[in-house]
């Protein structure tokens, strides 16, 4: 039996070892280190010493929001502290349930191991936040942010405190109900402050890229549950909406929905251009989600279902009780990684419908007066990448964490 | 009498594969048959055919004198009469014991859920699991979790009980506890079909021991017969394998 050592390498053998073991890996080192040390370098002169990022602040409005009224801003931060003790609500609950089940990852931790765990999850979208508000003149933000942040808190805590306890099963239903009608009630009450039609910058492709995934989900599943039915023009129906769909390009998809509904309807009834954008995401959306939710039911082993049907059950419990909830909890990240996609392609809605979202006004605001002939594009869209990047990157990271934790392929 | 269950000529094909055929059986009512046979000769698809699992191509099935296997039967009905307890378990990884055991009295027979519990917690008492009966099943081990198959299957009072290999995907120290349940169950006067490949069981328990090959039921008796006066060769054949392996 060989011992292991336990010593830990000095950092010269440790770089010898990792960096220059063979004169190819050498030379990789070498070429790719003088490459990584130069692109950074000219990075972080860019960002901290030439970039001109006034652009940016003067602009930061419209990026975030567009041309939404100044005295209706009250109606998003609402939305968001809203928002915020729900989603402080959720996590709280499935924590809360997690230490009823005896499953917490969280209790036996210390305070410190928490926030750093906190601090390594969401570091990026508070350190990106602060980066935003640091933009910012008015005091309006930074108390949207707070009161959005005590929201959160708040609702993490009672949160916590109802998911410890096992509820009535009738009080259980109609939580679930709030928890659904909070996020959709949010929506519309913004919706009422500002017309849909009009809701533009970033805002534009994060409720857009959420209403295509929610819209889009019941409708996958009914083409998922279709694809596998045993009526043949119902199963071949499916089939053809499904290929057609994922055969096509998403900007040709809302190239098309910018036309062709004039056909159909006179253009006085015709929905704005940022309906069209969200039916186009969901009829999209719901093509790719059908796919992964098949994938999902394809994944629960058969004895399943047969213990279902022994027991009784109809076919329709069967698929209800059973297979779907294991089904769709071994798609959940795989569905994160769909809205990711689309919340990236909300840009193209921007150039096929022209719809001013956070991409349009990047190029818009170059063309101001102060700006105007000064290359600026490049600064505007190094801001724009990197929110995106931000929520992409925080979004998938959440995924991973998820899928480790629902231990999805180690059943 | 009429016997609790009978199979008269059932044929069975997957595709090409004929898996079952003319298979002959009759249980008696409190009886308990062991299906015995080595793999791939049919045991586990006669089960399901019996519990209309999995649909016939001939003969008929009958429980109680009424032919089950028939179009004009609605198979959910004749389910809810049986239980059947897989060797694979097949508990519901994502609900606790309790709902497991719980969900077809409460969705199926439309029983309360307070009637329900009552009674599977006073299942889960009498095979020792009562402390069990809010965890999940993979907390559990297989012994236990094929237990709680087994509460499962008896929650809704079924007449007819099946059992496909239950012990096969256990580790060996853990067969005797299941074993012990199905025998508590004869003593009950539970008629019983058990496939198996425990021989011991079979001789301690069985009334008719049913012998197996390749979609055929070769020989069958009691067990004595079987065990001890194997008539086919076929039959002294798998007995003899059983015993080189040292099971017997
Ligand atoms: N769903 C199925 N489709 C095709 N062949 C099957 C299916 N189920 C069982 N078989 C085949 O039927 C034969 C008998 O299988 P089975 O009843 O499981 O035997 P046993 O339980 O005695 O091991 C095997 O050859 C098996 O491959
Ligand atoms: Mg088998």
């Amino acid at each position: 039996m060989t011992t292991v050592s336990v010593t830990k390498p000095s950092a010269l053998t440790w770089v010898r070892r990792n960096l220059f073991r063979t004169p190819l890996d050498a030379i990789l080192t070498i070429v790719f280190g003088s490459l990584a040390v130069y692109v950074g370098i000219r990075g972080l002169l860019f960002v901290f010493v030439n970039g001109r990022w006034e652009i940016i602040s003067v602009n930061l409005k419209l990026l975030m929001v567009g041309r939404w009224p100044a005295d209706e801003l009250i109606a998003i931060a609402v939305a968001l502290v809203i928002l915020g003790l729900w989603a402080g609500l959720i996590a709280g609950i499935i924590a809360g349930r997690q230490v009823r089940k005896g499953t917490s990852a969280i209790e036996g931790m210390t305070r410190l191991e928490r926030a750093s765990d906190l601090g390594r999850r969401f570091g990026l979208v508070i350190a990106t936040l602060l980066l935003l508000l640091s933009l910012t003149d008015t005091s309006g933000p930074w108390l949207m942010v707070l009161f959005t942040f005590v929201g959160g808190v708040v609702g993490r805590l009672i949160g916590g405190q109802i998911g410890v306890r096992s509820l009535p099963s009738w009080v259980s239903r109609l939580g679930i109900v709030v928890m659904v009608v909070i996020p959709v009630w949010a929506y519309l009450y913004m919706a009422s402050a500002v017309p849909l039609a009009d809701w533009e910058g970033f805002l534009f492709n994060l409720s857009s890229a959420a209403a295509g995934v929610v819209l889009s989900f019941p409708l996958g599943l009914l083409l998922a549950l279709g694809r596998r039915s045993k009526l043949k023009l119902l199963k071949g129906m499916s089939i053809a909406y499904i290929e057609a769909v994922r055969g096509a390009p998403l900007y040709v998809l809302l190239l098309l929905a910018n036309v062709s509904l004039e056909f159909f309807v006179p253009a006085a009834l015709a929905p704005s251009k940022v309906v069209r954008a969200i039916v186009t995401f969901t009829l999209f959306t719901a093509a790719y989600i059908a796919e992964i939710v098949r994938g999902g039911l394809q994944s629960v082993p058969l004895g399943q279902e047969e213990a279902a049907k022994a027991l009784g059950l109809s076919p329709t419990k069967q698929m209800r009780l059973i297979v779907l909830p294991q089904a769709l909890r071994n798609v959940i990240p795989a569905q994160i990684g769909q809205f990711i996609s689309l919340f990236k392609d909300t840009t193209l809605a921007g150039l096929a419908l022209g719809i001013l979202d956070l991409l349009n006004a990047a190029g818009a605001i170059t063309q101001q007066s102060d700006f105007r002939g000064q290359g600026l594009i490049i600064e505007t869209l190094v801001f724009v990448g990197f929110l995106f990047w931000v929520g992409s990157f925080t979004m998938s990271r959440e995924s991973q964490r998820l899928e480790r934790k629902l231990g999805v392929g180690t059943r | 009498m009429t016997p609790k269950l009978e199979v008269r000529n059932v044929v069975k094909s997957f595709d090409d594969k004929v898996v079952l055929q003319q298979v002959d059986l009759a249980v008696g009512l409190h009886e308990v048959v062991c299906l015995i046979g080595s793999s791939g000769s049919g045991k586990s698809t006669l089960l399901k055919c019996i519990n209309l699992l999995v649909p016939i191509d001939a003969g008929d099935i009958l429980l109680d004198g009424r032919a089950i296997a028939d179009r004009s039967v609605n198979p959910n009905e004749v389910r809810q009469k049986m239980g059947i307890v897989f060797q694979a378990f097949n508990l519901f990884p994502h609900m606790t014991v309790l709902a497991n055991i719980t969900l077809s009295p409460i969705k199926v027979h439309g029983q309360s859920k307070a009637e329900a519990g009552e009674r599977a917690m006073e299942l889960l008492e009498r095979f020792g699991l009562l402390d069990k009966i809010s965890e999940y099943p993979d907390r559990l081990s297989g012994g236990q979790q094929q237990r709680v198959a087994i509460v499962r299957a008896l929650a809704t009072n079924p007449e007819l009980m099946l059992f496909d290999e239950v012990t096969s995907a256990l580790d060996p120290e853990l067969v005797a506890e299941v074993l012990e349940v199905i025998r508590g169950l004869k003593d009950d006067g539970m008629t019983m079909v058990v496939a198996t490949h425990e021989m011991g069981f079979a001789r301690d328990v069985a009334d008719q021991v049913c012998f197996l090959d390749d979609g055929v039921v070769l020989e069958s008796g009691t067990p004595k017969q079987i065990f001890s006066n194997p008539q086919k060769p076929r039959t002294r054949q798998f007995l003899q394998r059983i015993v080189d392996a040292g099971r017997l």
